[in-house]
Order: C-alpha cells, then sequence, then structure tokens
C-alpha cells in the first residue's frame, strides 16, 4: 500500500528469553489509531522498541514513510518522526515539568516551533502548566502519564506510541487518558496504542492486531475485534 | 579533650581549607559530568590536571604568558581535548554494555599521561614561579596566599559556568536527562555520544583550569594526579553523585576536614581519616551530603 505510514514486515526479535517474536507484520495508515493487544508477555513491548530502535530485530523490515528503520539509533528514529512514551513512561523525574517538555522539542527541526508547541500543550493538559516548574518525580502517576504523553507531542511526530498508557493508573484517570487520546487523534495525530486494557484501546482503535506469544494472531477493525467471540473468551471474560 | 585554639587560628584554618579543597571540588565536578553520562570513573582526571600544570608552566617559562592569563588557552584547548579523547577512546567502548572497558581505558590513559609527561618533562618536582607566588592578600582579617585564594575564584567561575549550562541551555539540559535516563534521553532524538562528548570536554576543560590553580599554588611531579583523583573521588561522594554543585561543595569540605584534621591531630592522619570519611559516606549516606536519601524503586 502506498499509503501506509508504518509498515512492519515479518519482524523477528530475539531478545533475551520473554517476548520474543517471529514474523510479526503490522501497519499503521496515517490519522488513525492502531491498537496492539495481547496478554502479558505477548512481545507488545518489544514490538515497540524495535520500531523505536531500542531493540535490534534480527530480521524482517520497518518502514516509516517508506524510509527503513532498521539498524538505525533510536535518536536518529526519534528525529525522523517516530517518538515513543515507553511503558514506565520515561520521564526525567530530577527535572521540572517545563524542563521535560522542553527536552521533547530538542531535535532540531522541533526547536523553532518550541514556544508554540508548549502552548498547544498546556492548552490540552492545563494541569502541566500551573506544576510548570515542579519537578516531574512529584506528580501523581496520571499527571506524570499526561505529561509523558504531552512531551512526545512536542516534537510534532509523525507517529505516537503509546506503551501502555493506563498502567498503574485509577479507573477514573484511565478513563481521562482514553478521552485525550481520542482528542489527540482528532488533531490529526496517529497513534499506535499498547495496552492491557484491551477492551478500552479495541474501543477506540481504528484498526487492532492481537499478538499471542510472539506471534500475530488475529487482526481486523477495533469493532471487528470486540466482536469476536473468541477475543471476547480470550482477553475480556476477566475485564468484563 | 581537645584544646579549643583562638577564633582567628579556627578562621585561619578553616580559610585555607576551604581554598585548597576548591581545588578537590573542581577536579570533582569533572567527575560528576563525565560519570553522569557515561557512568565512569575518570581515574585520569587528575593526570589531565598535572598535564594542563605542565602545559601552564611551558607557556610561562617558554612564551612569557602569565599562568592566569593562560586561562584563555588552557580553558578552550581543554574542551578540544576532552572531545578527542572521547572519540577517540571511549566512543567505541561507551556502546558497551560493560562499564569496565571503559574504566580500564581511563587508568590505561592516566598511566599513559604519567610515563609521558616522565619523559618529557622528567620525574622531578616542577613548579611555576611568578614575581607574585609568595604575595599573600587579607580575607576575613586573615592572611592568605593570593594563587590559592585566585584557585578558589577558579573553581568557583568553573562550576558556576557548568551549572549555567546545566541549567540554562537546551543542550545542558539535554546532558542532565542523559545523566538521568540515556534511553529516554534517546528517545527525545537526543544523541548519546553527543553528551558524552560535551561531558568529557567540559571535563577536561575543567581540568585545565585546575591545572592553572595547581600550577600557581603547589610543585608538582608526573605521578601527582592520581592522588588529586582519588581526593576527587571523596569529595564526588561528599557531594552526591550526579550533583555538580555539591561535587564543589564536597570538595570544599574535603579540604576543611584535612585542615582540622591536620591542626588538631597530625599530618600524617589526614588521607586515612579523608578515605575514611570516603567510606562512612558510601556505607551510611550513599546519595551524598546534600540530598534526600534514594526512594527505593
Amino acid at each position: 500500500m502506498a499509503n501506509r505510514l508504518l509498515e512492519v514486515s515479518d519482524l523477528d526479535v530475539a531478545y533475551g528469553d520473554v517476548g520474543a517474536l517471529w514474523g510479526v507484520s503490522i501497519h499503521v495508515d496515517p490519522g488513525t489509531i492502531v491498537a496492539i493487544v495481547g496478554a502479558n508477555g505477548a512481545g507488545k513491548t518489544t514490538l515497540m522498541k524495535a520500531i523505536s530502535g531500542l531493540v535490534r530485530p534480527k530480521r524482517g523490515e520497518i518502514r516509516l514513510g517508506g524510509a527503513s528503520l532498521v539498524g538505525r539509533a533510536p535518536e536518529e528514529i526519534a528525529r525522523m518522526g517516530i517518538a515513543h512514551v515507553p511503558e514506565g513512561r520515561g520521564l526525567f523525574r530530577q527535572m521540572t515539568v517545563l524542563e521535560n517538555l522542553e527536552l521533547g522539542a530538542f531535535q532540531p527541526k522541533a526547536r523553532p516551533r518550541l514556544q508554540q508547541s508548549l502552548e498547544k500543550a498546556y492548552a490540552l493538559f492545563p494541569r502541566l502548566r500551573e506544576r510548570a516548574h515542579q519537578k516531574a518525580g512529584s506528580l501523581s502517576g496520571g499527571e506524570q502519564q499526561m505529561l509523558a504523553i504531552a512531551r512526545a507531542t512536542m516534537s510534532d511526530p509523525a507517529l505516537l506510541i503509546l506503551d501502555e498508557p493506563s498502567l498503574g493508573l485509577s479507573p477514573l484517570v484511565v478513563q481521562q487518558m482514553f478521552a485525550l487520546i481520542q482528542t489527540l487523534h482528532g488533531q490529526g495525530v496517529t497513534i499506535l496504542l499498547v495496552e492491557q486494557n484491551i477492551h478500552q484501546a479495541l474501543k477506540v482503535a481504528d484498526h487492532g492486531f492481537v499478538l499471542k506469544t510472539g506471534e500475530l494472531a488475529m487482526q481486523g477493525s477495533g469493532a471487528e475485534l470486540l466482536a469476536d467471540p473468541e477475543i471476547q473468551k480470550a482477553y475480556m471474560g476477566v475485564l468484563e | 579533650m581537645l584544646n579549643i585554639p583562638p577564633p582567628e587560628i579556627l578562621l585561619q584554618l578553616s580559610i585555607n581549607g576551604a581554598l585548597g579543597g576548591a581545588m578537590y571540588g573542581v577536579a570533582a565536578v569533572g567527575l560528576s559530568l563525565i560519570f553522569g553520562t557515561m557512568r565512569l570513573i575518570f581515574l585520569a582526571q587528575g593526570a589531565m590536571i598535572i598535564l594542563a600544570a605542565y602545559f601552564v608552566r611551558a607557556l610561562f617559562y617558554g612564551l612569557g604568558i602569565d599562568p592566569f592569563l593562560s586561562l584563555l588557552i588552557v580553558v578552550p584547548v581543554g574542551l578540544g581535548v576532552g572531545w578527542l579523547i572521547y572519540q577517540g577512546l571511549f566512543r567505541r567502548a561507551a556502546a558497551e554494555e560493560d562499564r569496565n572497558i571503559s574504566l580500564l581505558i581511563a587508568v590505561g590513559l592516566m598511566f599513559l599521561v604519567q610515563n609521558l609527561m616522565t619523559v618529557v618533562w622528567g620525574g622531578n618536582t616542577a613548579a611555576v614561579v611568578t614575581t607574585y607566588t609568595a604575595s599573600g592578600i587579607e580575607l576575613l582579617g586573615v592572611r592568605t596566599s593570593f594563587t590559592r585564594s585566585m584557585g578558589f575564584l577558579i573553581a568557583l567561575a568553573g562550576t558556576g559556568l557548568v551549572v549555567l549550562f546545566l541549567r540554562g541551555t537546551l543542550v545542558g539540559k539535554a546532558v542532565r536527562a542523559a545523566s538521568e535516563d540515556m534511553e529516554a534521553a534517546t528517545l527525545m532524538g537526543i544523541s548519546p555520544h553527543r553528551v558524552n562528548a560535551i561531558a568529557f570536554a567540559i571535563g577536561i576543560s575543567l581540568a585545565g583550569a585546575a591545572g592553572v590553580a595547581v600550577a600557581t599554588t603547589f610543585p608538582f611531579n608526573p605521578f601527582a594526579g592520581f592522588i588529586f583523583s582519588l581526593k576527587a573521588l571523596v569529595a564526588l561522594a561528599l557531594g552526591g553523585i550526579g550533583n555538580v554543585a555539591g561535587a564543589l561543595a564536597g570538595g570544599i569540605i574535603l579540604g576543611l576536614i584535612e585542615a582540622y584534621v591536620q591542626y588538631f591531630i597530625s599530618g600524617g592522619w589526614t588521607n586515612a581519616i579523608a578515605y575514611g570519611v570516603f567510606l562512612a559516606v558510601l556505607m551510611f549516606k550513599p546519595e551524598g551530603l546534600f540530598s534526600r536519601p534514594y526512594k527505593k524503586a
């Protein structure tokens, strides 16, 4: 497909003993939300790390807008337009909220727009303006996740990767998080979302991929996967 | 029971201790920066300081350049040398998970520099003697050495500039971010090699500044640097690893401890007690004297 933003084909990752991937192919079209779902240890985080260059695949191809990402360093991939909010958020806890946001716009092409990006982020996350001069580590879990996402939007990325954004948050904050993801989507941001919260993730996703022990088990539109009896049985029975 | 000496003696001790300790401090600031991004204890820092001292001496006796004026040469040259040391010696090793390789390179560099200095300048004690070497100035009502006071100012200014860079510029913030979490920093588009090279460049230029302070204050020889590295390590632990301003303060505290020990106990005890303090801090307050305890993750 000519119009694919991200195309991962036939990816193998050997990554210690856990979370390896075998022959995984996924794709993300511009302007969509794509969810990667699956149980713990299915390889979701490994897939995200391979895309952003934190782990090196053994075989296969990853293309962003046609350009190959395989073998490139993470900082180079970041500059090519992928903003990855890792599991655990990767905030600079000793630094202030404002400093974290500024670093989100570190790459040369984002720097000239720093002030506009900052205003945009503050408009979306008013709490961050109030806490601009507080250390990131002093924020609540929900605020930290908001900061991590806001920081990732500072570079105006072609693709925003969110790895388990709802992890460790209270149900109310999880609702806010998903509302926020939809707001970003409404602004035209392309989002690749990894979630254990399968029901919520598939509800907001245009397309979903189900990973099972390192392999692609199923794919389809969010609504199709939600309605699939096997998915309901395997992943949502315990949640509903 | 200790005899409490008169206050002017205490003041004299404190000033001398602080002035001497600032030199450990400025060496520790360099160690702190390099440790921050590389997780490497750069044991060659002391040797680089002595190398700078010889360079200052050569500029003085060879070209007649005043040692303090030579800061204008030594500091920029230090930036360049630091950059080259990273690119030439540490770049490959920095990509390895195993920090021991970098540590061994630092040890190797230390011995290489020491022995090259011996070949070039001989193993005897050298000194830089100027018209003002023996002059004193009045400080808080106490008479003290002019060159030591200048050394203190150099340490203060050097550390101040580094702190301004780290807090006030985006690149400086990137260095701090990389020191806290290198992987997260790379996801911001920050290149590890770039921040490592910056840390080295600044670290070695600080060694250059410290070299000016050492050359004007003490006689030195090619092997004098190792003690400096060790003292800087103590200062680093006192100040809290990764805390740049704390490293300078740690150096000053170490200088004070040494001055007091020398006066109240004896000169022979200063090193033993300095390293004892080092171990005690690492055992009981590993985050340094100025930080709150680490949160258990």
